[in-house]
Order: C-alpha cells, then structure tokens, then sequence
C-alpha cells in the first residue's frame, strides 16, 4: 500500500482548515491567558462597533440637518438617561442609606471606585448561549480588561474585551461569567459579617435575560437563606468591589450536600441604554495576601 | 469527496452565490440572532436559525466546495459571539459531514425529513457547543443543557420546514443551476 508522505507545513494546514480550526480551539482551550481568539474577534468586530457610532464621531459641521438632528436627540437621551440613572441611584441611596448602615456599615459606605460613563451601542450575541453587549468607551478612556460594569450600583457584567474606543462588556447571565457574593438579610441587621452565607453567582446562559432568574453555587447546606434576602458582590477574589446589588433570593430547594438557591436579578438587562464602567483593577497576589493579613489581625 | 461521487456530480462551471450566500447570509443571521432574536421573550425555545441555515447548505450545497463553506459560515458565527473562536466552525463543518451521510438515506426534500434532520442537527450542534463550553470550563450542568438544546430543537424544527423550501424559492429566482440534487452554490 503507497503512503502518503505529505509534510506538514503552512500550505498543508491552508488546504485543511478544519485541523487549523482545531488547532486554534485547543490552543484557546488550553492556554486561555494567550486570549487568541478574543484579539481576533476584536479586530473583527471593531469596523461594526465603530459603523454603529460613526455619526458621534464626525464633525458636526459636514453632517446634514438630519443627521444633526439625530445626533442632537441621542445626545439628549443620552443626557435625560444619565440623570435618571443618577437620579434612581441617589434616591435608592436616600431611602436605602438608613437600613444599609446598620446592616452592613463596612461596604454600604464605602464608596465606589471612580466609573467612566458608557452607552450601549449593540446588545446581543448571535450564539443563544452567550450574553454581552458592546459600549462606545475603551481603552483610551481607562477602561481595561475584567473591570466591574454597573448600572446605578447594581451589578452589570465585566470587561470581556477593550478596543481603543470600545469594548465589550460580558453580561451576568453569560455562563463565562462568575462572582463572589454574600447573602445578605435586611430584616436582621445586626449578623456577625463573618457568619454571613456566601456563594458563587455564575451565569446560566438563560435565553430570557429580562429580569435574569440566576443561580448561587456552593452554598452549604443548612445554610439559613430564604426568599427576599439580597445578594451582594463580595470582595474576597478582588475581583468586584464589595457591596454591589447583584439581586434577591427567589426560592432555595436542599440538595444532596447544597443548597440550590435561586434569585432574580435586579436589573432588565435589554433595556440598559447607560452604563458605569468602575475603574477597579483586581489587585495582584501579593497586595491581596497582605489586605488579608490586615484584615484578620 | 469521493472520486465516485466527483464524477456523478461532474463540477459545474457556473457555481456562484456562494461567497455572497455564506458571507452576506452568515453576517445577516448573525445580526438577526443578535439584535432581534434575543428579544422576542422565548427563553429555551429560541429558535437556531443560522444552524437550520448551515444544515441547508451541508444537505444541498454543491459537494465541490467540501465542508468549506459551512467552516467558513461558523466561523462568522464565532466572531459575532463571546465564545471560543473556531467552536460553531467546528461544529458545522461536522455537521455538513453528517448532513452528507443522512442525505444518502432520506430524502430531503420530504417534510418529515426535514423536520427530524433540523430538530436532531440543532440538538447536536447545541450540545457540542455546551460540551466546549464545559471543556472551557463555563458549563451551565449537563441536565440543564439537555433541557436547553431540546428546547431550541423543537423550536427550530417547523422553522425548517417552512425555511427550506422558501430558500429552494429564492435560490432558483436568483439564477442558481441545480446540479443534480445540489445547488451550484
């Protein structure tokens, strides 16, 4: 039997793109720190990102009375929806402020790290498993990779991905998404915050993200959760800082060993017009080790 | 390809609407999944049109273009998409090999056919997606996979039906030749 003695070189892998297109998702499987396919994917994407805001960036003066119009009105929703949000947000804190300090002084009053404002210029995936959302706000502006992204100070997603001017925000229903959190109770204020329950938020990728019904994982059995307490972020990754509103506890049903509780968002996650991106960098190992060694003693 | 297979199906010189079919129909189904289906509110019974899509052309596609077309459709499904760059272009490169395996036995131009190819090629290419996903490490548990691929499955399987033969339509308004039981596409 004649064998084959083709050698493997570049031609051979451009006759076979299904091996090359292996070969790629391996690479991007096993060395996910690499971030392959996400740079080709931003480059890609980009030309769209930046067709869908061309007219906020050409100069005033050669657009038509039209496009000014346009341009004019969404600059305008833009503003009355940055009010609203900041005016939901302020009277949340007003009526919230009281309840939240004796619950849980240490993060209800700490304050946010600084945001860059950022409008959604495309929502929507074009797989049904994903989640994310495209904003006109990047690298440029501050905005790098893993940063928190809230609306008001409720909890959004994270920077999957930065361009120059835009980036790519990975929603909390994603199923590549994932946070520490606490469970919280705001009928009994005055809990040790050493003994409160925490979890792992991940994404589930549900296809109806209004309102997103979420799941915590590892949550202990026993663990004394119940309907309408809130779910906060935790800042014990670094990732996100604490005391960001992520939901409610909707039902817990006792597994073999768990507790599976299920929650509902706060936020309609279609409907976001403005976000907050939080210039918070998830601090390194050592800096990490050393704020816990503080905390304990 | 076969060489047997070759020469019952001798290649047409006049093969055209593939490039626009697969770069113009992928980038638009792309947007259509993104922008509008999302939002009509069917959480698990969101219907996977760019699969039934790519199903088309792994059954009627013109054999000469092997599992090019259907690779190079995912792959603008993958740029559109957070997840792992290659996965739906694996996935429909695989599936046009089956599709040319399943249309050997049945027939595709039958209703039933067409229906029970959607609904098992959707369940199929969700599921390898949710087994990429879990390899990645971002599974949602397998028994809520399950549930979610079946669902899409069902819904997208009268959406073929009423899909194929609109497509079949358009693709003969359009000027393209049959050869045999394959478009020239």
């Amino acid at each position: 039997m004649q064998r084959n003695h083709e050698k493997l070189t570049l031609g051979w892998l451009v006759r076979h793109p299904l091996v090359a297109t292996c070969i790629l998702l391996a690479l991007t499987i096993a060395l996910p720190y690499l971030r392959v396919g996400e740079r080709l994917k931003l480059l890609t994407f980009l030309p769209v990102a930046r067709a869908s805001g061309d007219v906020a960036e050409t100069p005033y003066e050669k657009l038509s009375a039209q496009q000014r119009a346009q341009l004019d009105l969404a600059r305008e929703r833009e503003r009355v929806s940055l009010l609203e949000t900041e005016n939901a947000r302020l009277r949340e804190a007003i009526s919230q402020h009281d309840a939240l300090r004796s619950l849980a002084p240490a993060f209800a009053e700490s304050p946010l790290p600084a945001a860059v404002t950022a409008r959604v210029i495309f929502k929507g995936d074009a797989s049904t498993w994903r989640h994310c959302c495209w904003i006109n706000r990047g690298r440029k502006h501050g905005i790098e990779d893993g940063m928190p992204v809230v609306a008001g100070r409720s909890l959004v997603g994270r920077v999957f991905m930065a361009g120059d001017e835009h980036a790519c925000v990975q929603l909390l229903t994603d199923p590549g998404f994932a946070a520490a959190c606490i469970i919280v109770d705001p009928d009994d204020p005055h809990v040790d915050p050493a003994s409160r329950v925490r979890a792992v938020l991940r994404g589930d990728g549900s296809a109806m993200p209004h309102f997103p019904r979420l799941e915590l994982e590892d949550v202990p059995a026993g663990a004394p959760v119940k309907p309408g307490m809130h779910v906060v972020t935790n800042d014990y990754s670094g990732q996100y800082p604490v005391g960001l509103s992520v939901g409610v506890v909707r039902e817990t049903i006792p597994q073999a060993g768990f507790l599976q509780v299920r929650m509902e968002a706060n936020l309609d996650l279609l409907t976001l017009e403005v976000l907050q991106v939080l210039l918070h960098k998830r601090p390194e190992l050592e800096k990490q080790a050393l704020a816990l060694i503080r905390r304990k003693k | 390809m076969t060489a047997a297979a070759r020469a019952a199906y001798p290649r047409n010189r006049e093969i055209k609407w593939r490039g626009r079919i697969v770069i113009g129909g992928g980038v638009l189904l792309a947007l259509v999944h993104a922008a509008l289906l999302h939002h009509l509110k069917l959480e698990d019974f969101t219907p996977d049109l760019y699969t039934v899509a790519a199903l088309f052309l792994g059954l009627f596609a013109s054999r000469h273009g092997r599992y090019g077309p259907s690779l190079v459709f995912g792959l603008i499904r993958d740029f559109f998409s957070l997840g792992l760059l290659g996965s739906y272009a694996v996935l429909y490169s695989l599936l046009h090999k089956a599709a040319g395996r399943a249309r050997e036995k049945f027939d595709p131009e039958r209703v039933g056919n067409v229906f029970i190819m959607a609904v098992i090629g959707t369940f199929l290419v969700n599921f390898g997606y949710h087994v990429m996903l879990a390899l990645a490490g971002d599974g949602v548990g397998w028994s809520r996979a399950l549930a979610r691929c079946a669902g899409t499955a069902v819904a997208t399987g009268p959406l073929a039906v009423l899909l194929f033969p609109i497509w079949h339509w358009l693709l003969g308004k359009c000027g393209a030749k049959r050869s045999g039981p394959f478009w020239n596409i």
